[in-house]
């Protein structure tokens, strides 16, 4: 079994204020992203998601607990030679072009300068910035976010550290972002993805956490936050009585919203069963949808029951 | 810390301020290179304007002490902390740090090769005031003036050492105006120390503030000392005290020393 890519152990931050009053940012966060694979990052804002980060990155220390990196520090600076990062707040310096700030990225990554005449054209091709001769001062949300992507992968990183990388993108541009980074998952990079865009990170992520209060809530795969409930909702065209008497022979006092029944049947001949019954009626059925949770609304419950 | 250092060097020309202080550097050397005429009579004698005139081997590092006492002056290290200092502050800004000091290079590096790139902006500058005129002088009147670059040198000594204060005032980042505010205040202080004897002891008389500005002397950089140095250097004399010279070297190196370490254990 290989090392794990990033593995954080029992991780704890405490910031002090001017008056030394300590504020928990991090309480006892653990986990581990395997090589490979596309980490999802959640958490509402304050839950301790960018001090996480900036610990990774040896931005900042923790108070105690450990992490690693590419089985380095994460305060390496080998190690980050094989990282890329992307951080949510970008800031480029107004007067610097693209291909300018790329090439300082990548000297600070010591990255030789015949590999980089080569990589960045490519990269900017890839980020859709290829031929733009402006400043970044005239760059648009958007541009500045691909040209944050283009320096993240610059070094041709064994593990990304993207911190909201649609934010600013249009439709287009998130799908893009997308396809990257499954491309990127398929050629063995492991990526550590923080979003809000909780819809993006059920289409990429292998696997989620979700950290609230400093604390890891929960961690598990995108399909089991939205495996399916049991629960189905039958579509008639019509309800009258008879309808609703048809369906209590099957279902016993089940819920009616309009012409939509909710029903949990046992199994799928009880299914079957009613829908047979209503057929019979005669009734026209429209649609039979089993019931599946979002990871939007799994995080609501988890973030909204840490509130409670 | 090349890449950071050849940055921050495009930084400062890219910044209004820098433009301006190599700007005002060139404008300066033009002005003085218009008023100052060489005339044989038969030998060479060097005119300050009309009137005010030199013999060639008194007039060459007469002429340069002028220059000297302007890149060393109030103003100009004024230009070029407005100039400097930010370079060391926008380091650290917020959504810019975390690009650069995530990177494969150490913080200090990084940090060290911007505080380099605003002191060499501090020299070049000082170059393009000082160096055209000397140079047209030994053309014109074969007097050379090398000992200009060791004066240079002394002031830029004493620039890198009000700098690197500035460069501790930048770790709390709260932007340029506290370096540039710390590095002008030292410079100011540091001159009035250097005559306190004559000045600042006629209105302090306590045996403890005495002791205090004595103590302060010691310790702040000595920018007007070095000015002194540079002329005394540049007038073909010996330099009779090398602890202006090796007290700001250390106080340099000690503030910067000490704000590396800092820088290391900061929580960005």
């Amino acid at each position: 079994m290989t090392n794990p890519a990033i593995e954080v152990k029992d991780l704890h931050k405490k910031y002090l204020t001017f008056s030394r009053m300590e504020i928990p940012a991090l309480r006892g966060v653990s986990l581990r992203v395997e090589r490979g694979t596309i980490f999802g990052l959640l958490g509402p804002n304050g839950a301790g998601k960018t001090t996480l980060i900036k610990i990774l990155l040896g931005l900042c220390a923790p108070t105690d607990g450990s992490a690693q990196l590419l089985d380095s520090h994460p305060g390496d600076t080998g190690a980050r030679r094989r990282i890329g990062y992307l951080p949510e707040a970008m800031r480029i310096p107004d007067y610097m072009k693209g291909p300018a700030f790329l090439r300082y990225m990548g000297r600070l990554n010591s990255i030789p300068g015949s590999t980089l005449k080569k990589r960045i054209p490519e990269l900017l091709e890839q980020v859709g910035l290829k031929g733009v001769k402006k400043r970044t001062k005239a760059y648009s949300k958007g541009m500045l976010q691909r040209l944050g992507l283009a320096q993240a992968l610059l070094n041709d990183p064994e593990l990304l550290i993207l911190d909201e990388p649609t934010d600013g993108l249009d439709p287009l541009g998130r799908k893009q972002v997308r396809d990257l980074l499954k491309e990127l998952k398929a050629t063995g990079k492991t990526i550590f993805l923080n979003s809000h865009m909780l819809s993006e990170v059920e289409l990429v992520c292998d696997q989620v956490v979700i950290l609230h209060q400093g604390l890891v809530a929960r961690q598990a795969a995108p399909e089991e936050f939205t495996r399916g409930t049991g629960e189905y909702l039958v579509r008639v065209a019509q309800v009258n009585d008879a309808v609703r008497a048809a369906a209590a022979t099957i279902t016993g006092a089940a819920a009616w919203t309009d012409s939509t029944l909710s029903f949990i049947p046992r199994d799928h001949t009880q299914l079957n069963a009613l829908i047979d019954k209503l057929r019979s009626v005669p009734v026209e059925i429209v649609a039979v949808e089993p019931v599946k949770h979002s990871l939007e609304h799994f995080f609501l419950k988890v973030v909204g029951a840490g509130e409670a | 810390m090349l890449a950071s250092y050849l940055n921050s060097l495009t930084e400062a020309i890219n910044r209004r301020m820098g433009m301006v202080l190599i700007g005002l550097g060139v404008v300066v050397t033009v002005v003085f290179n218009l008023i100052i005429h060489v005339q044989f009579l038969p030998g060479p004698v060097i005119f300050l304007g009309r009137r005010l005139h030199w013999e060639a081997t008194l007039g060459v590092p007469s002429v340069l002490s002028v220059m000297l006492e302007f890149t060393g002056g109030i103003l100009w290290l004024l230009l070029s902390t407005l100039a400097a200092a930010p370079l060391l502050s926008s380091t650290l800004d917020r959504g810019w740090v975390e690009l650069t000091l995530s990177k494969g290079t150490s913080r200090w590096k990084v940090f060290l090769g911007r505080y380099l790139g605003g002191v060499t902006l501090y020299f070049v500058a000082a170059i393009v005031v000082a160096v055209p005129i000397a140079i047209r002088l030994w053309w014109q009147t074969g007097v050379s003036s090398w000992p200009l670059v060791g004066s240079i040198a002394f002031q830029t000594l004493g620039f890198a050492g009000l700098l690197a204060f500035a460069a501790l005032a930048a770790l709390p980042r709260i932007g340029p105006a506290p370096p540039i505010l710390l590095a002008m205040a030292t410079s100011i202080v540091s001159a009035i120390l250097a005559q306190r004897e004559q000045g600042l002891y006629q209105l302090l008389t306590s045996r403890w503030s005495h002791w205090l500005c004595d103590w302060l002397y010691r310790i702040l950089p000595k920018t007007s000392e070095l000015n002194g140095i540079g002329v005394t250097l540049l007038h073909g004399y010996k330099i009779n005290s090398w602890w202006p010279i090796w007290s700001t070297g250390v106080f340099m190196v000690a503030t910067l020393g000490l704000t590396l370490w800092l820088l290391h254990r900061k929580s960005l």
